[in-house]
């Protein structure tokens, strides 16, 4: 095991010298004091006299400052419309609120935590059928968006005009009904929606103005998937896809677990397959055909580099492999592979699946028959429950845009829509938008489309709306508002119904039709009355499912051609996990999100696979965070982007994340990485995402990148200068199935061994009452972020920006570490959620000179950040990296200067957005270290309630914000003193439990599992220059 | 009421005779008047005072229109105590029959019908109406005429010296001491001028040799010393601030005359980290009826209306309501966790512990230092609950040296609860 490489940033693959170098050296940065001195005073040499005068004028300050009357604070009580009921409200109490998340590819059914009647936390509704209470780090960040400074506070007409809504809907039901007389056609453009109240809001609307019509699209679509379906199916749906019941999964360029078809819901049920237990040692089997690195091709067992230009060919070499049929093929360079493939698939009949992220109706169509061939329709395809996510029509879009070009479209209006920037229409969109008759935005911001138009009546944010979303077939889910309107806004869907002439309020619309939503139905769960079905959030009925049989012959049929091999470069243009398709841009905690690829925050870049990187001698980063930059040429327009390595992707493909280079956006997303929309391209009207020939020249220059992890040096090194040649445990440990069915601890078998031999000079302390302690499931974990997300919103992290990051400076209590080993060309990944691990032997403790961080005697590592004076001993005494230093007032909470990054008055230190943070978790200043407290607020709460009921605490009371958060249940939290507890189980009889440096005898409070792959070979062994030490 | 009970009886028996001479001649039927000393009339008023607190008192006041109308002199407005009855009784029923006073009475008062009290029989309606008559009678149902008056004669003395006699006191020390010094240099003058041989140095200073001069120094500076390290640990500390209000609410009043329990407006103290400043609305659960105070008659009480929008005219919530901007006292620093009710609830720690004797305050006042010493020295004294608790279950060693007599307590601090993340997080 201890000759098993793992690196996580090239210059540890090739222990470059600037990293051996960071490795003796603790913090990533020198402490920039003299820099700091310097540019204060301007001087050069800072003589005695100025010396005295600074000491002289501080102290005097310091005094002042201190002997300052103490400030008279009011107490405001709350004031109640007595004329209305008055809800029971305590301050202090938190109350929450079902509601339902839903951005287009992606929903959820949550709870909205508020305290004092503000909404602070989105947490998942366990209650939930699909989701159940998974979560995802946009999900987690999105709170954010409700307290956006640059959403507009009222409608506005162009030119930035404040207008009454009075005159707004006068002016435009005038105009509509002109164009309407006059035959123009009225165009509703609007992404993917579930909401039976837009339907409504649209129909009436239509009604009223029969030349009306409504174009849906997605920016990244997966209309493909539809179209295909309507041939296959003959039913243009979505359906539900069971990944759970699936043994043998094959992904081709799929992202289902970061970004495609509800990942959310994907990424549970796929973890439900994928965790072996001593009683069950199974899990299923993922094989990943990929061009570009995924989250979900990085949790794949089995990885196959292809070009995107040959996965028409492949599939068709699977079907082929599957059916014994004949369709026409070109050759792929993955026979081999294919052939096993096919034999597992055909193994596990009825219980497999092929699913495709290609948005390519040929690809969608073979991919349908292959899934029929197998029979896992009925099975693992649940056509029967349709997924009302990704609505859009690319075709209609397509035609659109020629009808808005021809000027046949008189009145355009947008509906949570931004063509200007998302589409592959995008100058025809913005010269459309400038020059229609009637131009209506109903964004909640002047965005790129917005500004064009004539008015901008703003939509509600969706925690302040009501509304009925239906985002599976049959589940009727719920929106109610958490807060009252922030700003002077009006819900779209009651925007259209005032143009319509028939104004509705929501509430009323919802409240008629939130029971018998449809007709005929029984509801199955949360039936009966209004009251009940709002508190659960949902209404699961049955519904009269789709029965069509998956036709395989007639999608083979329809397949038009088989793909031709192509040469040179090219490049795959994919949704970001973190950002989205774009709409996550000004939201600072998905900015500073770190994806999980490179680990890059704060910007696009190209990836290149590390055989490029090589053979253009590149394949050692700066270890300076000092990026080349490069030209990349897609159809003839030049992007320059910096250039990283993905360690896994096809040696000829270049990828690169949409999403990015916004314009207007807000302060936080605005000209933050480059803008890809322009390379995609809609081909015979289907919006397509990647390209072939495509020219990458390196320009010289240079970008300095906001990446974090690659400065870290957890993972064992003995070649490192100065480290003692001896032996180190992994800080990740795998082993694959086989060896897991056979034995219990394969891949851990070292424990037992380093356990006999240790020993403390330290006495034991005892713990009665309580022992916190945590495990995380290697197996469950994706390294989706959503635990990251969720801690930042829970524990007031602030952002820092993007300087701050590139200083190596970020505040993440926890962060997903994520580790390559064997062939960097394909190499195999772990991720690794790192934080505070709460040692009982904590290095920290013991050099902390005020004693600010010390051992409670319920196992927790305790931090008061009063009491630190920064010397930062125990960051640098951490061996796991995990205490964070704030260097400046990143807050802004006190008078005496924040921060300097140029873009500060993006973040978090303006009274609106300031509301979002918790108020039972201090707000951290100037010069003190922050960790995890493994949300001591939580345990403290959950104690209390337990002593106000006179029991005993129960196990699974108290859940940490990262694990309410994660979609996979990976991680479980509780006290190991309870013997009835999970983590007691886990942490005393699981086989696979194991802590980091074990032998160092820090004694962790936080355990992990053992990664079991499910590979029939034992993880290779891959070695750059020194095989002969193996 | 109690205020004008307070006043001299014979005033008091003249104006309830004066009362019962006008009063008794507006009777619309015939009203036998009450004599207390007949131990029948006596039980039955006594029930009827009962009655009527338990049933009538939240919606009926004596003369001011509340949610029903004013009480007084009712038996002169109906024409036969049956009605009235009937009325109390089942008062939607006499409407429909069409009873004339009946529906006048149901539509004067905004068509608020009275809730039925058919588990009250007709003796027992009977006693409330004498109740009310005995009252009368007796004048106890007057309205008060001075108590505003009459509670402001008793304002308290000032408890200490005024500032300004201080200044007095040590403007005279400086010129007693100089008027010494000059008379010792005149005398020395005359003693000069006569040749005596007296000393020619009197002065004070005279008494103090080198040795003793540094003494004191030391001492001074030692003492300096001690006060300025004692302020400067109290820095930002604010015991006993008594800040002025923006109404002038009593504590005294409240909790010491009236009785109130503290939770009854701090209704958060047993469910939330705050005890809950309350709502104006908490106010008018009891201010709807009680519209004057003894000490600042109805000016303090506008207040609380005007932040609640409540029209004592109308007797409804029609303006727009608008906080009262109460000065915070109890000011913790925000990297401090304090929660009311894991002290109050968990902990059955009484109010007065760390509040003090608020029912002697007349303006509220910090009462503790809330400093971290004083925390943690409670912490450090206090027990646990912790054989009635059953949470403290887990800690079964504890249990057993309580059990075998090896322990005799186990406090706050026994179970961490002096660590820094109970408080600081």
């Amino acid at each position: 095991m201890d000759n098993n490489k793992y690196w996580s940033s090239s210059e540890q693959l090739y222990e470059a010298d600037s990293y051996k170098e960071q490795a003796q050296r603790e913090l990533q940065n020198e402490t920039p004091i003299f820099d700091y001195v310097e540019s204060a005073t301007n001087v050069e040499n800072t003589g005695r006299r100025d010396f005295l005068k600074v000491l002289g004028f501080s102290v005097s300050a310091a005094a002042v400052a201190t002997s300052c009357k103490i400030p008279v604070k009011k107490a405001v009580p709350y004031v109640f419309d007595n004329t209305k009921s008055i809800p029971e409200m305590v301050p202090g109490v938190a109350d929450y609120y079902a509601s339902t998340f839903y951005d287009g590819s992606d929903y959820a059914n949550i709870l909205v935590k508020t305290r004092e009647n503000r909404p602070i936390k989105l947490e998942g509704n366990t209650k939930a059928p699909y989701t159940q209470g998974g979560t995802s780090a946009k999900l987690q960040s999105s709170i954010l968006g409700l307290y956006d400074t640059n959403r507009l506070n009222n409608p506005i007409a162009k030119g930035g005009k404040n207008i009454s809504w009075q005159k707004v809907d006068s002016d435009i039901s005038t105009e509509l009904s002109k164009i309407a007389a006059a035959g123009g056609k009225i165009a509703i453009v609007s992404n993917s929606s579930a909401s039976l109240l837009m339907s409504k809001a649209i129909e009436t609307f239509k009604a009223k103005y029969p030349t009306a019509i409504h174009v849906a699209y997605d920016p990244i679509s997966a209309y493909a998937v539809r179209k295909a379906n309507s041939v296959t199916l003959g039913n243009a749906i979505i359906p539900t896809y069971h990944y759970d019941k699936a043994k043998v999964i094959v992904g081709f360029n799929c992202d289902f677990l970061g970004t495609w078809l509800n990942p959310t819901e994907n990424a549970r049920k796929y973890a439900a397959g994928r965790v072996p237990t001593k009683e069950n040692p199974s899990m299923s089997r993922h094989h990943q055909f990929q061009s570009h690195l995924t989250l979900t091709g990085m949790n794949a067992d089995y990885k196959y580099p292809i070009r995107p230009s040959e996965e028409k060919a492949t599939l068709a070499a699977l079907y082929n492999a599957v059916a014994g049929g004949a369709v026409a093929t070109a050759k792929t360079s993955v026979q081999k592979e294919v052939e096993k493939v096919a034999k597992e698939l055909l193994a596990a009949k009825g219980a497999s699946l092929v699913v495709s992220g290609t948005n390519d109706v040929d690809i969608q169509l073979l991919v349908n028959a292959i899934n029929a061939t197998l029979g896992n329709y009925g099975s693992v395809i649940d056509t029967s429950v349709a997924q009302n996510i990704k609505t859009g029509n690319d075709e209609a879009l397509a035609a659109l845009a020629q009808d808005i070009k021809s000027k046949a479209v008189k009145a355009i209006i947008l509906v949570d829509a931004n063509p200007v920037y998302d589409t592959p229409f995008a100058e025809i969109f913005k010269k459309g938008i400038a020059e229609a008759q009637l131009s209506v935005s109903l964004n909640d911001r002047a965005d790129e489309s917005s500004s064009e138009a004539q008015f901008i009546c703003p939509d509600n944010h969706w925690l302040e709306s009501w509304d009925i979303l239906e985002p599976k077939t049959g589940l009727i889910s719920f929106r109610q508002p958490a807060i009252n309107k922030l700003f002077d806004t009006r819900q779209a869907a009651e925007s259209l119904m005032v143009w319509a002439g028939q104004p509705l309020s929501a509430y009323d619309f919802v409240k008629e039709n939130s029971v018998g939503v449809r007709a005929g139905v029984t509801p199955t769960e949360g039936n009966t009355s209004w009251e009940t079905a709002l508190q659960l959030g949902f209404i699961q009925t049955t519904m009269p499912s789709f029965t069509g049989t998956a036709n395989a012959g007639a999608s083979v049929a329809a397949v038009s051609n088989s793909g031709t091999a192509a040469s040179g470069l090219e490049v795959v243009l994919y949704e970001s996990v973190n950002i989205g398709d774009g709409r996550y841009a000004n939201n600072p905690y998905l900015q500073e999100m770190p994806d999980m690829i490179t680990k890059t925050a704060w910007d696009n870049y190209v990836s290149v696979s590390h055989k490029f990187a090589t053979d253009k001698g590149m394949h050692i980063m700066d270890s300076a965070k000092e990026i080349n930059l490069a030209n990349v040429t897609i159809d003839g327009k030049t992007y320059t982007l910096p250039i990283l390595i993905a360690y896994g992707q096809q040696a000829d493909t270049v990828a690169i994340a949409l999403g990015y280079g916004r314009t207007k956006c807000g302060a936080a997303g605005d000209n933050v990485g480059r803008n890809l929309y322009p390379a995609v391209k809609s081909v015979n009207g289907i919006s397509t995402y990647n390209a072939k020939d495509v020219k990458i020249e390196i320009t010289g220059k240079k970008e300095k990148l906001a990446i974090i992890q690659t400065y870290h040096t957890l993972m064992e090194d003995n070649n490192l200068p100065g480290r003692p040649k001896r032996y180190r445990s992994a800080i990740v440990k795998e082993t694959n199935l086989a060896s897991y069915k056979k034995d219990e601890k394969s891949g851990n078998h070292d424990r037992d061994e380093i356990r006999d031999h240790l020993t403390t000079l330290y006495p034991v302390h005892e713990k009665q009452g309580h022992h916190w302690s945590m495990t995380i499931d290697l197996n469950a974990c994706i390294g989706c972020g959503a635990c990251t997300a969720s801690c930042n919103v829970e524990n007031n992290i602030p952002v820092i920006g993007r300087n701050e990051v590139y200083k190596s400076r970020e505040m993440h209590w926890i962060r997903i570490d994520r580790y390559f080993n064997g062939n960097p060309d394909n190499p195999n990944t772990t991720f690794q959620p790192m934080l505070c691990q709460h040692c009982d032997n904590a290095p920290c403790e013991n050099v902390c000179p005020v004693n600010a961080t010390n051992h409670s005697t319920e196992g927790v590592n305790q931090m008061a950040y009063n009491r630190c004076i920064g010397t930062k001993y125990c960051a640098n005494n951490c061996p796991f990296k995990v205490r964070k230093f704030n260097w400046y007032d990143y807050q802004g909470n006190d008078g005496f200067g924040a921060w300097n990054d140029h873009d500060k008055a993006t973040y978090m230190i303006n009274d609106l957005t300031r509301m979002v943070l918790n108020p039972d978790v201090t707000v951290r200043s100037r010069g003190v270290i922050e960790k995890c407290s493994f949300c001591t607020q939580r345990i403290q709460a959950a104690k209390l309630e337990a002593k106000k009921d006179g029991r005993p605490l129960e196990d699974g009371e108290i859940v940490t914000a990262c694990q309410s958060a994660c979609p996979t249940n990976a991680i479980t939290f509780g006290d190991r003193n309870n013997t009835e507890s999970q983590v007691h189980k886990t942490i005393f009889e699981n086989g696979r439990d194991y802590v980091v440096y074990e032998e160092m005898h820090f004694m962790p409070n936080v355990h992990y599992l053992v990664k079991v792959r499910n590979r029939d070979e034992e993880p290779e062994l891959y070695f750059i220059d020194k095989p002969g030490k193996a | 009421m109690s205020n004008f009970m307070n006043t001299s009886k014979s005033k008091c028996l003249l104006f309830a005779i004066f009362i019962t001479l006008v009063t008794f001649k507006a009777y619309a039927y015939d009203v036998a008047p009450i004599d207390m000393a007949n131990a029948d009339h006596k039980a039955k008023v006594e029930e009827g005072q009962k009655l009527f607190k338990a049933n009538c008192a939240a919606c009926h006041k004596v003369d001011q229109k509340l949610t029903g109308p004013a009480l007084k002199d009712v038996w002169t407005r109906w024409e036969s105590q049956e009605k009235i009855v009937k009325w109390v009784q089942n008062s939607t029923a006499l409407i429909n029959s069409g009873d004339a006073y009946a529906n006048k009475v149901f539509s004067d008062n905004g068509k608020v019908p009275m809730p039925p009290f058919a588990a009250l029989s007709n003796d027992q309606v009977v006693s409330i109406i004498d109740y009310y008559i005995q009252a009368e009678q007796s004048g106890k149902l007057t309205p008060a005429a001075a108590p505003a008056a009459a509670a402001s004669a008793t304002e308290a003395a000032p408890t200490g010296l005024p500032w300004y006699i201080w200044v007095l006191i040590a403007v005279l020390a400086v010129a007693a001491i100089a008027l010494y010094r000059l008379s010792n240099r005149l005398d020395n003058l005359v003693r000069d001028t006569q040749g005596s041989d007296m000393p020619k140095d009197g002065s004070i200073v005279k008494y103090f040799n080198k040795k003793a001069a540094s003494i004191a120094t030391i001492i001074i500076i030692a003492a300096l010393g001690y006060f300025t390290a004692r302020g400067a640990i109290d820095l930002g500390r604010s015991k006993d601030y008594t800040p002025e209000q923006p109404i002038k609410f009593s504590h005294k009043l409240h909790v010491g005359q009236n009785k109130i329990d503290c939770q009854f407006c701090h209704y958060g103290a047993e469910k939330s980290r705050h005890s809950v400043i309350p709502s104006a609305t908490v106010c008018m659960n009891c201010h709807r009826y009680v519209s004057k105070g003894p000490k600042y008659g109805t000016r303090e009480i506008a207040k609380i209306y005007k932040a609640s929008g409540w029209d004592p005219d109308k007797a409804a919530f029609v303006n727009k309501p608008e906080p009262i901007k109460w000065v915070k006292i109890h000011n913790l620093p925000d990297h401090v966790y304090f929660n009311h009710s894991q002290h109050v609830k968990v902990g059955g720690i009484d109010c007065k512990t760390c509040h003090g004797k608020v029912e002697e305050y007349e303006d509220m006042k910090q009462f503790a230092p809330l400093s971290m010493g004083w925390c943690i020295n409670c912490h450090r004294q206090t027990e646990v609950k912790f054989k009635d608790n059953n949470y403290y279950s887990i800690f079964e060693k504890y249990h057993d040296e309580l059990k075998n007599g090896k322990r005799d307590k186990v406090t706050v601090e026994n179970i961490g609860g002096t660590e820094c993340q109970k408080c600081h997080y």
